[in-house]
């Protein structure tokens, strides 16, 4: 009688503690669930468009190193390709030409754009430390800094170095 | 299923023994590798920005990124686990064999676990082969072209030359010796495809190595080994490194004597994953330049 007394007794606090511990151990959903539940399973939609650019197609548009300053590739996939510059050994920024048709409000962004380069829309990102130029409406190229040495008048000299010409014919 | 990116960098640990082994390596490539962890402190390392709007949207283009298999990230993710976890069993058997070699009585597990030497010998090789193929995955370069390869390790820098460090220290330096590089390229020129079949690391990732079948695959990876040993050896001697610099700075957190000094290479292949930690580090960084670039 007694025993059983003391387990009814135990019983609440038993179950308090096991309900702490299992709402202890819950994590909160990840402000990312929504993102990775809607880009996985069957019927998830591709990340990158079918008819996107090959990104090997945008290489030639990149402009070469000089005066101190050495080029890397390095990404090239599918609607993408990536640059390093790099100065005294140090990465200093990155250039990089993307495809929006995978994107679209990438594109869509350029609308508030209020000063170009050649007759192109150009868009200064402060947060990013990157200034882009939208080409033929679809082909962004864009220019970030990765030190404090490269600034945003850096950037656009470099956006001016890229063949913008020669990628808005860009079949 | 397979966690996500985000958790996979979120749960990255800030210390334990693969952590440790790594920053004993920063006497090797001083102020090179930050433990960094956490996927939005990931974005604003990379980015430099601390908006959390555009931290938000840079994360979620890369968690789409990820998920989009034909964008080879979990393959690069899934080569990075395999060769680790395959190391594990590599460091069991290397530890049954040492006991094997100092108990007559237990002679007879010789017969059964491959010779130590041999074993790391593929093992250091098949990582390597490991790193090219991710590479190639990642960065988007065709699997096959080891001289794309080269042009991008000289440019290596942060997280992925720690784990290049931790390779040529941990699987060449320590468990081989000073002479590690020409040994395994002897070594790998005279295996048999047999040889380099029973190997459980070869067998964790073998269909993602070119070459078709075992002979060819086993030509690819000697052909990778040789041509990356100029890139090694440079490394080696540029940065002064040898067995016992490494074990000087080992021995700040590991308590071995000089005697048991054989078993520190598995200790280590049993106890950390560098191969994983700074796989996803570099993984991270890779789809976060790429997201902010495009979006």
């Amino acid at each position: 009688m007694i025993v059983s007394n003391w387990r009814k007794a135990m019983m609440p606090i038993v179950l308090s503690v096991a309900l702490l511990f299992s709402a202890c151990s819950s994590k909160e959903p990840s402000k990312y669930a929504a993102t990775q539940k809607e880009t996985t399973g069957r019927n998830a939609p591709a990340a990158v468009a079918k008819n996107a650019e090959a990104g090997g197609d945008f290489n030639k548009f990149f402009p070469q190193g000089d005066a101190g300053y050495s080029r890397v590739f390095s990404q090239e996939k599918k609607g993408f390709a990536e640059a390093k510059l790099n100065k005294g050994g140090k990465n200093v920024a990155v250039m990089s030409i993307s495809d929006t048709i995978s994107v679209p409000a990438a594109a869509k962004k350029y609308e508030r754009s209020t000063s170009k380069i050649s007759s192109y829309p150009m868009l200064d990102e402060a947060p990013l430390k990157s200034t882009g130029v939208l080409v033929n409406n679809r082909y962004q190229v864009k220019v970030a800094s990765r030190d404090p040495s490269f600034t945003g008048t850096d950037r656009q000299a470099w956006l001016k170095k890229f063949n913008l010409d020669g990628l808005s014919k860009l079949k | 299923m397979s966690k996500s990116i985000f958790e996979l960098v979120d749960d990255l640990p800030t210390g334990g023994l693969t952590v440790m082994s790594l920053n004993a390596l920063d006497f090797a490539i001083p102020g090179q590798w930050q433990n960094t962890v956490g996927f939005d402190n990931t974005i604003k390392v990379v980015t430099g920005t601390d908006d959390p709007e555009y931290v938000q949207a840079i994360g979620e283009r890369a968690v789409a990124l990820y998920n989009d298999k034909g964008e080879g990230y979990q393959t690069a993710m899934w080569l990075y686990n395999t060769v680790d976890s395959g190391s594990r069993l590599l460091g069991a058997a290397a530890m049954a064999n040492k006991v094997g070699e100092k108990f007559a009585m237990l002679g007879f597990l010789g017969n059964i676990t491959p010779k130590a030497e041999t074993a790391q010998t593929i093992d250091l090789s098949v990582k390597l082969v490991a790193e090219i193929v991710a590479y190639c995955q990642i960065n988007g370069i065709p699997g096959d072209s080891v001289g794309d390869f080269l042009a991008g390790l000289g440019d290596y820098g942060g997280e992925s030359l720690m784990r290049m460090c931790a390779l040529v220290c941990f699987d060449g330096l320590i468990p081989l010796g000073p002479d590690f590089i020409s040994m395994v390229m002897d070594k790998m020129g005279g295996m048999s495809p047999g040889e380099l079949e029973g190997n459980q690391t070869f067998k964790g990732i073998k269909d993602q190595i070119p070459g078709g079948d075992t002979g060819g695959q086993l030509g690819f990876i000697t052909e990778s080994f040789g041509n990356v040993s100029g890139w090694m050896s440079d490394f080696v001697t540029s940065r002064g490194l040898s067995p016992e610099t490494v074990v000087g700075n080992i021995r700040n957190f590991v308590d071995i004597s000089d005697d048991k000094l054989d078993y520190l290479g598995a200790f280590l292949d049993v106890s950390t994953n560098y191969y994983v930690h700074t796989g996803t580090q570099t993984l991270a960084r890779r789809l976060i330049e790429r997201a902010a670039a495009e979006m």
